[in-house]
């Protein structure tokens, strides 16, 4: 099932990109109404529901004991899955992770996972035998665009709200976050740059980016997605957007 | 946990409630954006959340139904809403409960009134503590009410079962795993039609009896939370 | 025997009266009594009742006035998307209103995939098949203009008591609207701060439907608006 953007629909949006302005009434460089909910979910380690705009998005952590990979024996590790509910949108049907899932998941996990967010060589029990595992598991609850931020923004308030698992084999004072990555996502329209488009932007955008940056504005993780292209000057752009709007996420994590 | 060595003690509960008392509830509607209908449940701990997407049409088209619509039904637990993570995808028990649900709903839609169509009920546990499929199927019915499905009645359901001789309403989950029986039951209230009801465990004649009038109880009030629920959502609102 | 008000917000499984009653939509009889069927407001006039529901997906009836979006076509017409568990279908001939010879014309000239539609439909067949014509004044694509989608419950408030919020939305917002039963509106106007103020309104009409004194309310919120300006 697919959603059709009605051609008026397109025109109109294209049209209000060329005049630098938005369906909502946004500037290319605003994000709708962002918040984040910490530890709504008691039976995980951590959790954290973020809305931005109508977009909503809930993120659990859990930790388990864990064999770890033969050529990492010093290593926790780090699995991201990701589920687009049918609940979130009529176009979300229920079975395995289509690449769209696939996709959402491993971008959210390159961005923790590339910035050592999670100080993983901490999380050792016992070299080559027993490592912790931390599963982040993102459950899109409702969708109105940018399912890639609100995703990435979940996963980082998860994490700095896990608490330790009841478990003599913990031994560390807390939870080892040493980064907060954060996820900005641009989008093209007309030749326009726009961050955090909504559903109907999504529907009529030539491409998206998204950059993972880290607290000093260094890049950790890109994405591109989308049949259109991006030239070297809208990167330099994209970029600024990235660390200037990732900023005033972070902020959110508290 | 070991188990402890009394489940019930003077009347009252591990918990502090008596026999006949339900967790607290708390039902809302319509809280999703893009769902046709929608609703949140929180029965003790357990948190769950229904959407609902028709009549919509239905693909493949060998699957529609000349003369009326198709219901559909999907109960599924997230993977952080358990104490040991859950791999994500259905397995047996949630196949099975999708099945129980959607028996327990059907009978109040007037399907006949959307040929060829489907009616899509989602159910997703976020957090788990024994009940959730009743929670769920609570939830389920607000949600399709909310999507202007028209209904009969509500349906609203309630697990009983038995510890230390006692029969109790709404178990918790270390009840259910304490105790010796285990009766989840749906009804239409207004006329105290059963539509879903199984059971594991052991009741004698007069013990399912009394488990049943207590399940009649604990319906009532899910019932009204239910209604509530839905006139909540059209409230007027004080502040302009 | 009543036991609701005129108006009043019933949920489905609620007691509305007992006795003999004719039931329309949002209700139904068991035995003497009479229930709701869905969450709504009752509308009782004399023997007559039926609920208003808030909520719904749009179910086509013969002259309904949607509008809709090409999704498929074939040899002799397209296949619209009404918004609605059913889609419509356009035979060239009614587009046009007159015979069409396909060995000579191609018709993919008139309408491709998403293209906007002003129809009405002509006929609804047991298995719900919908057929669909655009032969009146207004019909047919549409070119440009503002096309909002909003609950199809709502659309009679958008045109409220003989068309009174349809004339505000209209004269205050300096707008035309097409509206469809299907919840689709189409916005056309020159000033596109008003075209936006007719969006919030509609938006409005939406989330308070079931409150009295809309209408006033609307009209003095595109009042503010309108004389906010200084375009």
């Amino acid at each position: 099932m697919y959603e059709i953007v009605s051609s008026v629909r397109r025109d109109y949006i294209a049209d209000l990109a060329r005049q630098d302005k938005r369906i909502d009434t946004r500037t290319m460089d605003q994000f709708r109404e962002v918040s984040v909910e910490v530890g709504p979910i008691k039976s995980a380690q951590g959790s954290a529901l973020v809305k931005i705009g109508k977009t909503q998005v809930i993120a659990g952590i859990k930790m388990e004991h864990a064999e770890p990979f033969p050529d990492k024996p010093d290593s926790g590790m780090l699995v991201v899955n990701a589920e687009l509910l049918p609940l979130a949108s009529p176009t979300f049907e229920p079975g395995r992770p289509d690449e769209n899932a696939i996709e959402l998941a491993r971008v959210v996990d390159r961005g923790i996972r590339e910035s050592n967010a999670i100080d993983l060589d901490k999380l050792v029990i016992k070299s080559g035998e027993d490592v912790w595992a931390v599963f982040i598991d993102i459950y899109v609850l409702d969708h109105d665009g940018n399912l890639i931020d609100a995703s990435a923004l979940a996963a980082m308030a998860a994490l700095l709200n896990t608490e330790p698992p009841e478990d003599e084999a913990w031994t560390l004072p807390e939870f080892p976050i040493q980064k907060r990555p954060v996820t900005v996502t641009v989008a093209k329209i007309n030749n326009k740059l726009m961050v955090d488009p909504c559903l109907e932007e999504e529907g009529v955008m030539e491409a998206r980016i998204s950059i993972a940056t880290i607290e000093d504005g260094s890049i950790c993780a890109i994405q591109k997605g989308g049949i259109g292209w991006f030239s070297l000057e809208e990167l330099e752009q994209v970029y600024e957007l990235a660390k200037v709007e990732g900023a005033e996420l972070r902020a959110k994590l508290g | 946990m070991e188990k402890p060595e009394k489940l019930i003690e003077n009347g009252m509960r591990l918990d502090g409630r008596m026999p006949d008392e339900l967790r607290p509830l708390r039902i809302e509607a319509g809280i999703l954006e893009r769902a046709d209908g929608s609703a949140y449940v929180e029965l003790g701990a357990n948190k769950v959340l229904a959407a609902v997407y028709g009549p919509r049409e239905m693909h493949p088209r060998h699957h529609q139904q000349p003369d009326t619509a198709v219901l559909r039904c999907r109960y599924n637990m997230a993977p952080f809403s358990v104490e040991e993570r859950k791999r994500p995808g259905p397995d047996r028990r949630s196949v099975e409960i999708s099945k129980v649900t959607r028996e327990a709903l059907e009978p109040v839609l007037f399907l006949e009134l959307y040929p060829r169509s489907v009616i899509d009920v989602f159910i997703e546990v976020l957090q788990a503590d024994a009940g959730t499929r009743t929670a769920g199927i609570n939830a389920a019915a607000v949600a399709l009410a909310d999507a202007g499905v028209p209904m009969r009645d509500m349906v609203s359901s309630v697990a009983v079962g038995k510890i230390d001789d006692t029969i109790v309403l709404d178990l918790t989950k270390d009840e259910d795993n304490w105790g010796t029986t285990d009766m989840p039951i749906a009804m239409v209230p207004r006329k105290k039609l059963i539509t879903l009801l199984q059971m594991d465990g052991h009741f004698t004649k007069e013990e399912f009896g009394q488990a049943l009038d207590l399940a009649f109880k604990g319906c009532e009030q899910i019932y009204e939370k239910q209604r509530q629920a839905l006139r909540e959502k059209y409230a007027i609102k004080q502040e302009k | 025997m009543l036991y609701v008000q005129n108006r009043e917000l019933v949920v489905p499984g609620q007691l509305i009266a007992e006795g003999g009653y004719r039931v329309h939509e949002g209700a139904f009889i068991e035995g003497k009594q009479v229930y709701a069927s869905v969450v709504g407001l009752a509308d009782l006039r004399g023997h007559d009742i039926r609920i208003i529901p808030l909520q719904g997906r749009y179910i086509p009836k013969p002259g309904d006035v949607v509008i809709g979006v090409v999704v498929d076509s074939y040899s002799s017409g397209w296949i619209l998307d009404m918004n609605s568990p059913y889609t419509g279908n356009l035979f060239v001939s009614d587009l046009l209103q007159r015979k069409v010879d396909l060995v000579r014309e191609d018709i993919s000239q008139y309408l491709s995939i998403g293209d906007v539609v002003i129809a009405k439909v002509r006929d609804v067949d047991e298995r719900m098949r919908v057929q669909l014509e655009t032969g009146e004044p207004g019909m047919g694509r549409v070119e440009k203009g503002k096309l909002v989608e909003i609950s199809p419950a709502k659309v009679p408030r958008v045109i409220g008591k003989k068309g009174s919020m349809l004339n505000t939305l209209q004269d205050v917002g300096e707008c035309k609207l097409m509206v469809g039963q299907n919840g689709r509106i189409m916005i056309l106007g020159k000033n596109p701060r008003m075209i936006n103020a007719v969006v919030e309104a509609l938006l409005m009409i939406e989330r308070e439907a079931h409150i009295s004194g809309l209408t006033d309310r609307v009209h003095l919120m595109l009042e503010k608006i309108k004389s906010e300006g200084g375009e």
